[in-house]
């Protein structure tokens, strides 16, 4: 049995999975697992994951990071990812039901604009999401939630497009993103590989996009190798292929990469992850959507 | 167990109400604080924190003989160690391979593990780090976690931990309770084993801003954007306030000068510092650096709180500080320039771009 179907055994043995094997189920890996289930075994296997989701959901639209914790709020994408990762899921109307409240929640939430400060270089107006409520926009937040719009069909939202030029302003002048800063004091910060993935991934489709894509993807190529860590790897593996892009050796350090995950600990969330990285271009964040979707 | 961070309760008296030599020595000392007026009276009364200093030390060396020596010497009582769980948090903000300045060095980690097993404890290293989501990827570029597997010492993701929220004690800022890792609570010792480096927000870090690392990202985001907002200095006094049972154990060897505490450069001090008190030993660390401890936010607002700034109230064993004076450079901006120990002790000043 190759290590995809492997893992895709591990997770529909557990679903409702955590960021440890042992540990409590939480809304961002149970979402990824959900994900990596509806498109590797078919919506069925999906279901307990996305009956999950939906039980966490609050009456407002959101979901926490877990059941216990309600707040931050910042997962509620990936459940929209999670509820939209198959076209099929489309027509069932408890997962239409769900994602239309979390789609209304994560309208109603926006990262804090900052008056323009010579000590940043981002343009600290634009407005995307944040991590926790009354806080900054920040690249990976706004990427999950850029992605749950657009599945969601909302591409053109105004809010949608001003993420998209948040994400541009954010990235670094030789390509790559970090957590969202740019340029601090004069200094130019480092990109990072998981938050340049998760930006590419949600940059699929924009045409606009194009040269600040390809500055990326060179940034991912020159970085990525058999040693990179799991989830930078699978993040950047998802991102290059959102713009048609492998590595040709992508599936030898997968497979590796998966490896080394079993032997420390087997996290759902790092397992979850390969099997979306394993799934290139129909990786459900992206697969599907049109960028011009009801623009 | 060591908890110095917290000032010591008042001494109650259950007896008769006679006036024992005790009593009589406090009376005196009231009316001599009324004939020589407070400050003096304050030093007079006021216990004194020990603080730690080595230098000359590289990661080569023998590092858990210093921090051994440097524990000893400010009163660390290893006996009651014995079967008790020590978690060592090192400062993993955002390691870079090519930056090993930038965190706490593996070596220094091991070796504090090395003096806490040898004292019969249970050790663990926990870690939240503050701009990467990918623990791993942190774990890998410091070069953490291979020293960490080949000593079998287990390591805690801080940034996923189930959570326990603790009201904050420092009431400094707004926040009402931290949410912190329950880890941090399931152990008896926290030891903060920060790297020494410049701040480009709040001038300096070293123990007692390091503790930010203790509290999860998925709480508080990538980076913890609730307590910028909330106010640096006034959280990291916070969240001091609120974590048990803290003694920390600074790498000064190959320090960060200049844009930190991610861009900056190099500076080797070759310092080890120890202390039981983590305000005390940031006061020295700030004096040894070029900051006046009185000017640095998050020192002034701890002091007498969490712990002594001024140098009548720290005892230095090993090196005196004085003789360890070193200032870091410091990017030219005012809020920082201002918190110089001196004009005179300004040496170099880097540019930002």
């Amino acid at each position: 049995m190759s290590w995809f179907d492997q893992t895709l055994d591990l997770l529909a043995g557990k679903p409702c999975c955590g960021y440890r094997a042992n540990g409590a189920a939480a809304v961002e890996p149970t979402a990824l697992a959900a994900m990596a289930l509806a498109a590797g075994r078919g919506e069925q296997a999906a279901e307990p994951a996305l009956q999950w989701l939906a039980d966490v959901q609050a009456g407002e639209g959101s979901l926490g990071i877990d059941a216990a914790n309600p707040h931050p709020r910042w997962p509620t994408g990936w459940a929209v990812l999670g509820w939209r990762a198959v076209p099929a899921l489309a027509e069932d109307p408890r997962w239409n039901a769900a994602t239309q409240k979390a789609v209304a929640w994560i309208l109603s939430f926006r990262g804090r604009s900052l008056p323009r400060s010579s000590s940043l270089q981002h343009d600290t107006a634009l407005c995307g999401w944040p991590w926790v409520e009354s806080t900054h926009s920040w690249v990976e937040p706004t990427a999950i939630n850029l992605m749950a719009l657009k599945k969601s069909g909302k591409a053109g939202h105004p809010r949608s497009q001003a993420a998209v030029e948040l994400l541009l302003d954010r990235m670094l002048p030789s390509g790559g993103w970090n957590y969202g800063n740019t340029k601090v004091l004069g200094n130019t910060l480092r990109p990072q590989v998981q938050p340049t993935g998760l930006a590419l991934a949600a940059l699929h489709g924009e045409q606009s996009a194009a040269e600040h894509v390809q500055r990326s993807v060179d940034y991912l190529d020159r970085v990525l190798c058999e040693e990179t860590t799991t989830a930078s790897l699978c993040y950047a593996l998802i991102g290059a292929a959102a713009h048609g892009h492998r590595p040709a050796a992508a599936d030898r350090w997968l497979e590796a990469a998966w490896r080394r995950t079993l032997e420390h600990g087997a996290s759902p969330y790092l397992l979850a992850l390969t099997v979306l990285a394993r799934l290139g271009r129909d990786c459900p964040w992206f697969a599907n959507t049109l960028a011009g979707q009801q623009r | 167990m060591p908890h110095d961070h917290h000032a010591p309760a008042p001494a109650t008296s259950s007896g008769p109400a006679t006036l024992d030599r005790r009593a009589l020595l406090v009376g005196t000392g009231a009316v001599a604080a009324g004939l020589i007026g407070y400050p003096i009276a304050r030093r007079l009364f006021t216990a004194r924190k020990p603080v730690f200093l080595a230098r000359g030390q590289r990661y080569g060396g023998p590092l858990a003989q210093t921090i051994r020596e440097g524990l000893l010497a400010v009163g660390f009582d290893p006996p009651r160690l014995r079967g008790r769980r020590v978690l060592l948090k090192p400062n993993l903000v955002e390691p870079a391979r090519e930056a090993p300045h930038l965190t706490t060095h593996p070596a220094v980690v091991l070796a504090a593990a090395e003096v806490f097993r040898g004292w019969g404890a249970e050790v663990l290293v926990g870690e939240a780090p503050g701009h990467v989501r990918d623990t791993e990827l942190a774990l890998s570029e410091s070069g953490m976690g291979a020293a960490l597997q080949s000593e079998r010492i287990e390591f805690v993701d801080f940034n996923y931990s189930r959570v326990r929220s603790v009201p904050n004690a420092g009431r400094m800022s707004s926040i009402e309770q931290f949410r912190f890792p329950r880890e941090l609570f399931e152990v008896d010792l926290l030891v903060s084993m920060p790297k020494l480096k410049t701040h480009h927000w709040v001038g300096f870090t070293a123990a007692m801003k390091n503790l930010y690392g203790t509290l999860p990202g998925q709480v508080y985001g990538w980076p913890k954007n609730v307590l910028h907002y909330a106010g640096i200095p006034q959280t990291v006094v916070d969240i001091n306030a609120s974590v048990p049972r803290t003694i920390a154990v600074v790498d000064g060897i190959l320090c960060m000068e200049g844009d930190g505490p991610i861009m900056g450069t190099p500076k080797r001090m070759g310092l080890l510092a120890v202390g039981l008190n983590p305000t005390a030993l940031d006061a020295t660390l700030a004096r040894i650096t070029g900051f006046d401890p009185r000017r640095v936010p998050y020192l002034a607002l701890a002091e007498g709180k969490l712990g002594p700034i001024a140098d009548w109230a720290i005892t230095q064993r090993g090196e005196r500080w004085q003789e360890l004076v070193d200032p870091f450079a410091i990017i030219d901006e005012r809020h920082l320039q201002e918190m110089r120990a001196g004009h005179s002790l300004v040496t170099e000043v880097t540019s930002p771009a």
